[in-house]
């Protein structure tokens, strides 16, 4: 029991000294971490104070003591401030620094990041690029499911202006995808939801209530994705309401009914957080 | 339920930001309106997060949305059908997608930071000018806050006053009630009157 405690008590010794040492570079990431936290319960302005606060201290320690992570942080505060040449310029320094061993999140992180600013920037096919690499290699979670999202959004941009054929085959492969990250990870909210929205596209209703529904049972990152998800569901309810034949409807309809009165909808249109 | 109480607690609201906003600044309503409105549905008692020597980027909504669910949204919202009524007539998808980035948010995803933001173009109506003004007005209130940014007291001091006003009953006035009391309080110099404790 001993020996196995030794080298945990190292490594946190090790940790709690590094987070000593690197006052700026820690209290960049509380105050990242912090703007994450308000955006996701959709607090913009608090959420921009904490992303400008995240931003100083990012540049204190970049000039202090230049690191990939630091230049990564400074990148990512950049992104979500919508400073993108900014951002790109840090991405490109922390991979110009090098990430250590072990720093296989931070990397991605700056990936994700970098093909961030690239979208932002009008550059969409090495954005493309970055994202599916990090969709199917990644394993750090939270960067897969945003570049997974990312991904997503840029397809069904481009599919909109397609015709009709290469539309199809553009989305069927976009779905194929989606189910390959269900298949490793069917517990996350997120891909069910993308799955719905990519069903919405394609015209199948019935699948896009389901999926959303499952996304909405598992949870969702952020409150507006909820959001989203929920007038999602409210679209699906409307136009199968009408195309489904009559009986049909309203088992589909007393069905409904029973999943908005589990989430406290106040009536099957109307969710809890819509203004009355 | 009181009202006055409310209405002091939303005037130290408009005096906190004051100190830190360019004086009677526009930026107080959207930000005290939004304080309230999560302050109502106590989503304050957040812990710090597990720190999260990873960090990463959030993953988004999907913006990009099939023609039939833009023409749902425009159609399923009373004034907005109104305002465009002709391009739904028409079936102008072109106009009605280049007005959905900046409207979905408000009045699909409900945004009280934006809805506050926008309030008087709401309130007369003028769909088309936030359109316009969107992605201008949004990007300066991201500058104006910068100096917000620099006081870590003042988002907590800001939050105790969403939270006082909350306990005092915020939550039983009507929206717009709130958002007028909060407009006459930065319209005229804040009276402050002592606060009355939420056992009062």
């Amino acid at each position: 029991m001993k020996r196995r405690l030794f080298p945990a008590a190292s490594l946190v010794l090790v940790f709690i000294l590094s987070a000593a040492c690197l006052p700026h570079l820690r209290r960049a990431k509380q105050f990242y971490a912090s703007g994450q936290d308000q955006a996701r319960a959709f607090r913009t302005e608090a959420a921009v104070a904490s992303w400008m606060s995240a931003l100083d201290e990012a540049e204190r320690e970049c000039r202090r003591k230049p690191s990939a992570q630091a230049f990564t942080i400074k990148g990512l505060a950049e992104t979500n401030l919508g400073r993108w040449r900014d951002a790109e310029a840090s991405f490109l320094k922390a991979f110009s620094l090098g990430f250590a061993a072990g720093e296989a999140w931070a990397s991605d992180s700056a990936l994700a990041g970098l093909a961030s600013s690239f979208e932002q920037v009008g550059l969409e096919a090495p954005a493309l690029r970055v994202y599916s690499q990090l969709v199917d290699k990644s394993d750090f979670k939270p960067v897969l499911m945003t570049a997974a999202e990312r991904r997503t959004n840029l397809i069904l941009a481009r599919a909109v202006d397609t015709d009709p054929g290469e539309r199809a085959r553009s989305l069927a492969a976009l779905v194929k995808t989606l189910d390959r990250l269900l298949d490793r990870d069917f517990a996350c909210g997120l891909y069910h939801y993308l799955h719905a929205q990519v069903d919405g596209h394609i015209g199948d209703l019935r699948r896009s209530y389901e999926e959303a529904v499952i996304a909405r049972e598992l949870g969702l990152p952020s409150e507006k994705i909820s959001r989203d998800n929920d007038n999602q569901l409210i679209y699906c309810y409307d136009k199968l309401k009408e195309i489904l034949p009559e009986a049909e409807s309203k088992a589909f309809a007393a069905a409904h009914s029973g999943w908005t009165k589990k989430w406290g909808w106040r009536d099957a249109r109307t969710p809890a957080w819509k203004k009355e | 339920m009181s009202k006055k109480g409310v209405e002091a607690a939303l005037a130290r609201g408009v005096e906190i930001l004051n100190g830190f906003l360019p004086l009677k600044s526009w930026l107080c309503f959207p930000v005290l309106y939004s304080a309230c409105v999560w302050a109502v549905r106590r989503v304050f008692d957040y812990q710090e997060r597990i720190l999260a020597w990873q960090v990463w980027l959030d993953p988004e909504f999907v913006r990009t949305k099939p023609d039939e669910f833009v023409l749902h949204f425009f159609a399923g919202h009373e004034e907005l059908s109104k305002a465009y009524s002709d391009e739904l007539a028409r079936g102008d998808l072109r106009t009605l997608r280049a007005a959905f980035p900046a409207l979905y948010p408000i009045f699909g995803l409900e945004d009280s930071f934006l809805k506050a933001l926008f309030k008087t173009e709401i309130d007369a109506t003028d769909y088309r000018a936030i359109v316009v003004e969107f992605a201008a007005r949004t990007s300066q209130a991201r500058d104006a806050i910068r100096p917000a940014a620099s006081n870590p007291d003042f988002w907590k001091a800001l939050e105790l006053i969403g939270m006082e006003a909350a306990s005092l009953g915020l939550h039983l006035l009507k929206d717009e009630d709130v958002q007028n009391m909060i407009i006459g309080l930065v319209k005229k110099p804040a009276v402050l009157s002592p606060a009355i404790p939420p056992d009062a």
